[in-house]
């Protein structure tokens, strides 16, 4: 496997290839490099990481290579900041539920922001793991080329437990 | 009237999670799907949530919804009209 590019997002910092570009939060990094898709601000806090390290890590790519590209995501808490508030909408006797919420219970929507973002029509998919297996992942990865070999994978953890803890560890990667 | 349509975009602003958008950045007559605000689905069905939520209103009736959802002004006078709260 090589490895085209790598993003690593934190509460503190965030590193494209091994360089620190921002100290900022997450919607902080998507006013700072992003700005123009308002459907930002409605994706739940496992999309918006997954979205804004997509974003970045996939400058330079063109449209043709994204097209064929997969898409293969980690993570150890899937959705469960968004299940967890999407309960709390239903938990009075009278309650309202939140469609707005209930989209985003599913950890692998944000495979779909991406994709639709981008114009990915490869393989997405999406692992909830007990912790961050490297071996596992990787294993995961070669398969994707046993089928229709993709131009390439952006692939990695993408974990939200809350706002202080979070991690984005993806790569764009190829055979 | 006027007191009705702030509301509802104040509402809307913060139910439909509009960072960066204040009421005045909205037209009260522009179209809130397709153009305009660009909303989807979803946000229809959380305009809906809170219609009932708010006002106490039911809509009973999916066809009507195009008419009422056509742009905040035309919400404010539907619920102008039928409010229960």
């Amino acid at each position: 496997m090589t490895t085209l590019a790598h993003i690593r997002i934190t509460p503190s910092e965030t590193l494209l290839n091994g360089k620190v570009i921002s100290n900022s939060n997450i919607s902080g990094i998507y006013r700072e490099f992003i700005g123009d898709y308002p459907k930002f601000f409605k994706m739940d806090s496992l999309c918006k990481l997954g979205f804004i390290a997509a974003e970045l890590i996939l400058k330079g790519q063109t449209p043709e290579q994204k097209e064929n590209a997969s898409i293969i995501l980690f993570n150890r808490n899937g959705s469960l900041i968004t299940d967890r508030n999407y309960q709390k909408t239903i938990a009075d006797d009278n309650y309202f539920p939140s469609p707005a919420l209930f989209v985003y219970t599913l950890a692998n929507i944000v495979t779909g922001e991406i994709a639709i973002r981008h114009k990915i029509y490869g393989e997405s998919s999406f692992y909830v793991l007990s912790h961050q297996d490297d071996e596992m992942m990787l294993d995961v990865v070669k398969n994707a080329y046993l089928t229709s070999p993709p131009s390439f994978i952006l692939t990695g953890w993408v974990d939200y437990e809350d706002e202080g803890n979070y991690l984005a560890d993806i790569k764009l990667v190829t055979k | 009237m006027e007191n009705l349509i702030l509301q509802l975009k104040n509402q809307i602003i913060e139910v439909l999670n509009l960072e960066d958008m204040t009421a005045e950045d909205i037209d009260a007559e522009a179209p809130l799907f397709g153009d305009g605000l660009g909303l989807d689905s979803i946000d229809a069905l959380e305009l809906i949530v809170l219609l009932e939520r708010e006002y106490g209103i039911k809509l009973s009736n999916p066809a009507e919804g195009k008419q009422i959802f056509k742009s905040i002004a035309s919400i404010a006078d539907y619920v102008s009209k039928n409010r229960k709260k």
